[in-house]
């Protein structure tokens, strides 16, 4: 298996962890465990220190803090004043805050246009720089640019391209007869997908490389059987191609729904939940809530909603992976 | 696999909400602790929260006066960006830091939240016992008590003033703007400046993305103030503010906002005849004029007023000292507050060039004279004011209310709604909070 690239690009955490889905599976399978003895427990306790430093920095900025934070949803707490104890009023409060509801669609919409369009492009353009090209090492270095490029430089060089008046998107538009040429990121209407489009520009080049890594890791006597078979390339692809990439497309858009439903720095850079509320997603709404009113307990709460919808659908997606992933 | 997912969705959860009281712990535990109190040889290490302490012009002289009449005192800043120093600092406070003796408190809802957050000292019963006459402050130190109480004294006192460029006037023959202006004659004199094509394009006027630009002028009547339940007193200025954006008299502000366009390039640049802006803004021309940075020729004149209001009228934002609740060396502290804010600090502050809160004629004198203000004497009655209003009042709810404000007037002036229906929200939103 080939884990890196010619870019030099390391792969080194995309296949392990599709493997380790396969092992995941293989222990529930194992019904019969072997019973506890004073060797095991050695074993066991040799096993456990290995995992004692990662599981430390883990519990020290993760777990703990998450604790922290599912009491602080039950609670009021302006960081300075003394804390009170709120029941379940945040929890009520969200039902009547118009900005949440607002920011829960705007986040559901935009992981609705980023999942699946960023899945598309990222195979469409592995499978593409996965034959034999010219220059496809240079056009693979190409693809993956964006995601290594600087986010901030990057929002700024496309909030100027997307500007209505003097951006070059708009200059063209109008050159060639559009009279009135959208807002973009200045529109309620448009600021949205541009956000979307700029994101997956972003993140193609990193899902492009994991598709490439899994398309040379199928093994190239299917293919061959395939041909001898009589198969065209069309059929080749649906039927060799897809179901052996499924592993890949389920972590890819497990990954994916995660990253977009914590969606932060495209809104803070690009327009700041503008116009209006029509970028506001539900992490900028928290970051507003927890640092600039300073409402730590309601913030809290609405992390928590975020914890329960993302857990809810990857429960829903590993439940759905039995039946379309294929481990060969 | 599930452990790394949890893991993930835990970090942004982690992140959201316990940066904190980590960024809190940190920024305190790395300080040098050297101002433990009174050392050995007596001496007092006050440290201070101020922002871009190298560009505030004043800081540097009344702390180095301070210390030359106070040997046994040291004041040490520490010095936050401007654009998230209320943010920061709050952090820095909420990790119940005692570390900072003196805040300077940069606007009202940074105020009003502090003193909602009791991060703030009572300063009434220094200001009894040193007999300070509020007076003095012409009004502001009033406008800052919270249920009666005062909490900051006020050093340096901002107001709105319509700058504008002598020479774009010179060039297109019209005769400058005057000290006393109503806001529909700086529209028609707006709209005769308005001249050129394209990129050379020189506008009438120029409005900042800011909402203070459209919204300051409606409260200057006296009658609505910026938070209350009803918005509907904005309209005039919001049309008036559309129809100069629609026909070109004005910059676009959706153009603005995603260009991030500041409006000192605008001005220095010759783009601009005439910009409102806080005089704040006379110490940036000034400079530049001196640096060689900006060469056009610039006059200042009164902020434009409502009808049948007098001229002088305008708005107003407050910089003001306060004491960490906190703090183990308050006496100390506002032994330094009662000096910055009083004569002698308004004196080296407007030799700096900043308009200081306690505004007599010698001060206004002060800074007239100063090397690169316009030498008309227009210009430097301008400088006089009869009434200011705080841009922001004093509420616990500002830090909430700025945010719906902003949001509402985003979308007004990008077109996404019209006015009526923009302020209607806006209504209804401010309304929902100051009832919750």
């Amino acid at each position: 298996m080939i884990l890196y690239i010619k870019g030099g690009i390391c792969l080194a955490q995309a296949k392990p962890i599709v493997m380790e889905i396969k092992a995941n599976m293989k222990i529930k399978e194992e019904k019969v465990r072997p019973k506890s003895s004073k060797k095991n427990l050695k074993k066991n306790l040799i096993a456990y220190s290995f995992i004692l430093p990662n599981f430390l920095g883990f519990a020290i900025f993760t777990l703990i803090p998450m604790i922290f934070a599912l009491a602080l949803s039950f609670l009021n707490w302006d960081g300075s004043n003394p804390i009170t104890f709120a029941g379940l009023d945040n929890f009520k409060h969200l039902f009547k805050d118009s900005t949440f509801k607002i920011a829960m669609f705007n986040t559901f919409y935009y992981a609705v246009g980023t999942v699946p369009l960023t899945l598309i492009a990222s195979l469409g353009i592995a499978i593409l720089l996965n034959k034999k090209i010219f220059a496809r090492n240079f056009f693979r270095t190409v693809f993956f640019f964006p995601y290594v490029a600087s986010l901030i430089a990057v929002a700024v060089v496309w909030n100027t391209i997307f500007n209505p008046t003097m951006g070059i998107v708009n200059s063209f538009l109008v050159s060639i007869g559009i009279a009135n040429p959208p807002g973009w990121t200045s529109s309620t209407v448009w600021a949205m997908p541009v956000i979307i489009f700029v994101s997956i520009w972003k993140n193609m080049g990193y899902y492009m490389v994991i598709y490439l890594a899994a398309l040379q890791g199928i093994p190239t006597d299917l293919y061959e059987a395939a041909s001898l078979d009589g198969a065209s390339a069309w059929q080749k692809f649906k039927n060799v191609t897809v179901p052996m990439l499924t592993p890949t497309t389920f972590f890819v858009s497990i990954m994916l729904t995660i990253s977009c439903f914590k969606v932060f720095d495209f809104v803070y850079l690009m327009t700041q939940g503008g116009p209006g509320r029509s970028t506001a997603v539900l992490v900028y709404h928290i970051y507003n809530t927890a640092f600039k009113e300073f409402a730590y307990g309601y913030s809290s709460a609405m992390s928590m909603v975020l914890f329960a919808i993302v857990l809810i659908i990857t429960i829903f997606q590993f439940r759905a992976e039995k039946k379309w992933v294929s481990y060969m | 696999m599930k452990m790394k997912m949890k893991k993930l969705v835990g970090m942004v959860l982690a992140f959201t909400v316990t940066a904190t009281s980590l960024i809190g712990c940190g920024s305190s535990g790395g300080d040098v602790k050297t101002q433990g109190g009174a050392d050995p040889s007596g001496k007092v290490t006050l440290k201070m929260a101020v922002w871009d302490k190298d560009k505030t012009a004043y800081l540097k002289p009344v702390v180095d006066e301070y210390k030359s009449k106070n040997p046994n005192v040291d004041i040490e800043l520490l010095d936050i960006s401007s654009a998230e120093y209320q943010d920061k600092l709050s952090v820095m406070l909420s990790g119940g830091s005692d570390d900072i003796d003196i805040i300077t408190v940069k606007d009202t809802p940074g105020y009003s939240s502090m003193v909602n957050k009791n991060q703030l000292e009572s300063l009434d019963s220094y200001i009894s016992k040193d007999g300070i006459k509020l007076e003095s402050y012409s009004g502001t130190a009033e406008q800052l008590k919270v249920k009666d109480k005062l909490y900051a004294l006020p050093f340096r006192s901002d107001f709105w003033l319509l700058y504008y460029n002598k020479d774009i006037f010179d060039k297109a023959k019209i005769a400058y703007p005057t000290n006393d202006m109503t806001w529909s004659q700086y529209e028609e004199l707006a709209k005769k400046l308005a001249s050129g094509d394209g990129a050379n394009r020189v506008y009438g006027t120029h409005d900042h993305t800011w909402r203070s630009t459209v919204q300051l002028p409606a409260v200057l009547d006296g009658k609505n103030t910026i938070i209350q339940k009803d918005y509907s007193f904005l309209k005039p200025y919001y049309e008036m503010a559309l129809r100069m954006q629609k026909d070109k008299v004005m910059m676009d502000y959706a153009s603005l906002k995603t260009g991030s366009i500041h409006y000192l390039g605008v001005f220095e640049n010759n783009q601009t005849a005439m910009l409102p802006m806080g005089s704040w803004f006379m110490g940036t021309l000034m400079a530049d004029k001196e640096k060689g940075t900006a060469k056009m020729n610039w006059g200042v004149v009164k902020y434009p007023h409502a009808d049948g209001i007098k001229p002088g009228t305008t708005i107003g934002t407050i910089t003001s000292l306060a004491i960490n609740s906190k703090s183990a060396k308050k006496d100390a502290a506002w032994n330094f507050i009662k000096f910055f804010s009083g004569e002698q600090g308004a004196s080296i502050t407007a030799k700096a060039g900043t308009i200081p809160a306690i505004k007599n004629d010698d001060v206004i004198k002060t800074i007239t004279a100063q090397k690169g203000f316009p030498t008309d004497e227009e210009s430097k009655k301008a400088l006089e004011t009869v009434k200011t209003y705080l841009e922001m009042p004093v509420n616990a709810k500002s830090a909430t209310i700025e945010v719906i404000l902003n949001e509402e007037h985003d979308l007004i002036m990008t077109g996404s709604v019209n006015v009526d229906a923009g302020l209607k929200e806006m209504s209804k939103r401010v309304s929902e909070e100051l009832e919750k």
